[in-house]
């Protein structure tokens, strides 16, 4: 599996860019949302005028699991990056992803399951160019024009979005 | 006289075809599948409410339908094309994982002797290690031996998408997507990118298994294996593999008895660079006419977006014929079957409001296609399409909430094959 790593200097400007952002964790045990064709538009509104960052995965990919443990890190070192997480598994195996969720210490992250059988009328809530491959990102900006990445989101693309987005340095 | 029914076949429009199909299952699968409750475990156990069918006939034309359900493998048979249903019979009686999903599904085959063979994955954790599990029956399915694990590694490791094919001499193959390999790498502190294609064969009809072989290294993890035959009793597979460090396009080869693998080559070029798990794997068939292989699958690649269909010969060791079927946002998982030296490709596709499903057809071994016509559609849920050989013609094998399981002849009735 893919080493990953990260250039310390990533680290230091997010512990140091922490107190730019608001933070608001929330601490339950199972965390989902349950994820349906108009929950796209509720995130979106809930970041109104604000950047944030959604990443799709599932219990059934193992490189989600690379690019979560990647995240979990980020999110370890600062709570508030605005990082949503939509799972793409079934809402009746809910417990299955709750804990791998819980394993990676992403647990109280923003967070959603897909909650209709439908998936294909979901993915294209979100996407019609998404064919469900996984992980995916998009990355919002302020006025939520979106980039999408599919595959492990690599440490140029984030560094690239805290810094010009994020306004990070 | 076949030729001539072959072209009143081809003038038969596809709309036709749909209208005869919808018709028909109108009155007997929406009742059923109105039984079921999708978010909890009250439903009914029957085809209709689970998960991931697979069907198959046997050599009498009874139909066999494998699915998944509250944590059972089910077998149920229909003796009159899938109108009714006989109650399912749980392969598992302790509950597992079995996974379900359109990639990861039962498999079921039923030989000359009626013995029934079953393969799943068992889920052992989530953090994606898995068992192939095996069980069968000799009673004609009226029960079935306690599980057994295939893989022979004992580690708690990803064993899964595993792929099971009875050869005509006899000879039972079971191929998955194993991470064994990966384990020992990271052990010694390499890496290893995705994971490899282990199988193993029977050939005393299920009752015992080889060891297990490895086919090659650095394959995919998430998706499903083809298998086609290749003579008497060898295979011959096709599967997502990764080239150089991220391309995920695709790799054909041939599995014999004895545990090595021929002519292992690359048999799709679309240059996917992809360090994700596309979740769409390949189907492949062997031509009649010609002894090629039929292939189709997914990519989205810089040289090729969408479904795609070739013809691989291994004596050429190239694609052919390369045809882009479907190139339209949210287009995917295509089943190819072969009936009376007509080729069927079913897909499906999504226009942001229905799933459609699509058909085209070949009749000179994949070299032209007819244009798409659309099968059905449905505005809810539905599982991969699945085409299933039977004696008279293919049927479609696929599962809808909204229409239950629809098992729905697709070859039209006139037609007859070649010499009857």
């Amino acid at each position: 599996m893919t080493n990953t790593r990260f250039p310390a200097g990533l680290f230091t400007r997010l512990l140091l860019s922490s107190i730019f952002l608001c933070s608001a964790p929330m601490a339950v045990a199972d965390n989902f949302s349950a994820f349906t064709a108009e929950s796209f538009e509720e995130i979106k509104s809930s970041f109104e005028g604000r950047e944030f960052l959604l990443g799709l995965w599932s219990v059934d990919c193992p490189p989600c699991m690379v690019e979560l443990a990647f995240m979990a890190e980020l999110v370890k070192l600062n709570p508030s990056i605005p990082y949503v997480l939509v799972s793409t598994d079934p809402i009746n195996q809910r417990d299955y992803s709750a804990e791998f969720l819980e394993d990676i210490g992403m647990a109280e992250k923003e967070s959603w399951i897909f909650a209709d059988s439908f998936v294909e009328r979901l993915r294209f809530s979100i996407d019609p160019n998404w064919y469900g491959e996984l992980p995916r990102s998009y990355f919002f900006d302020s006025d939520h024009a979106m980039k999408s990445h599919s595959g492990i989101v690599s440490e140029e693309l984030l560094i690239e979005w805290f810094e010009k987005t994020l306004h990070f340095r | 006289m076949y030729v001539y029914k072959l072209k009143q076949m081809m003038k038969l429009t596809l709309t036709k075809i749909a209208a005869i199909s919808l018709l028909s299952i109108a009155s007997t699968s929406i009742a059923a599948a109105n039984d079921c409750n999708d978010t909890g475990p009250s439903s009914p156990v029957s085809v209709h409410c689970g998960d991931a069918p697979s069907a198959t006939f046997d050599n009498r034309g009874r139909l066999w339908v494998a699915f998944v359900q509250d944590q059972h493998v089910y077998v149920s048979y229909s003796e009159d094309l899938g109108k009714n249903y006989s109650a399912p019979v749980a392969v598992n009686s302790e509950p597992e994982n079995a996974e379900y999903n359109g990639e990861n599904r039962p498999k079921i085959i039923v030989d000359a002797n009626s013995n029934i063979f079953i393969s799943w994955t068992k889920k052992t954790s989530p953090r994606f290690t898995g068992e192939i599990r095996f069980s069968r029956s000799n009673d004609g399915g009226k029960t079935f031996d306690a599980p057994r694990t295939i893989n022979d590694d004992g580690l708690f490791a990803g064993h899964r998408f595993e792929s099971l094919y009875l050869t005509e001499s006899g000879h039972l193959y079971i191929t998955w997507v194993d991470k064994r390999d990966l384990e020992a790498s990271i052990k010694r502190g390499e890496n290893y990118s995705g994971a490899a294609i282990y199988y193993a064969v029977s050939t005393d009809q299920g009752a015992s298994f080889s060891a297990n072989y490895r086919v090659a290294n650095n394959s995919c993890e998430c998706c499903r294996i083809a298998i086609a035959p290749h003579g008497a009793e060898n295979i011959a597979i096709l599967w997502r593999q990764i080239f150089g460090v991220t391309t995920r396009d695709h790799a054909i080869a041939v599995l014999t008895p004895d545990g090595t693998t021929q002519e292992m080559n690359r048999a799709s070029y679309d240059e996917w660079q992809i360090d994700a798990c596309p979740h769409h794997g390949p189907t492949m068939i062997q031509s009649k006419l010609s002894g090629d292989y039929h292939m189709s699958w997914f990519t989205n690649g810089d040289l090729h977006q969408g479904i795609y269909y070739a013809r691989y010969s291994f004596d050429e060791g190239q694609p052919q014929h390369v045809f882009r079927v479907d190139g339209r946002a949210g287009a995917g998982h295509p089943h190819l079957g072969e009936y009376a030296e007509t080729l069927y490709l079913v897909w499906k596709g999504f226009d942001g409001q229905s799933t459609n499903l699509s058909l085209i057809k070949s009749i000179d071994d994949g070299a032209s296609w007819t244009d798409p016509g659309i099968l059905f559609s449905t505005a809810q849920g539905s599982d991969h399409p699945l085409i299933v050989s039977g004696n008279d013609g293919l049927y479609l094998s696929w599962r809808t909430q909204e229409m239950g399981y629809i098992f729905e002849k697709i070859t039209a009735n006139e037609e007859v094959r070649p010499g009857d």
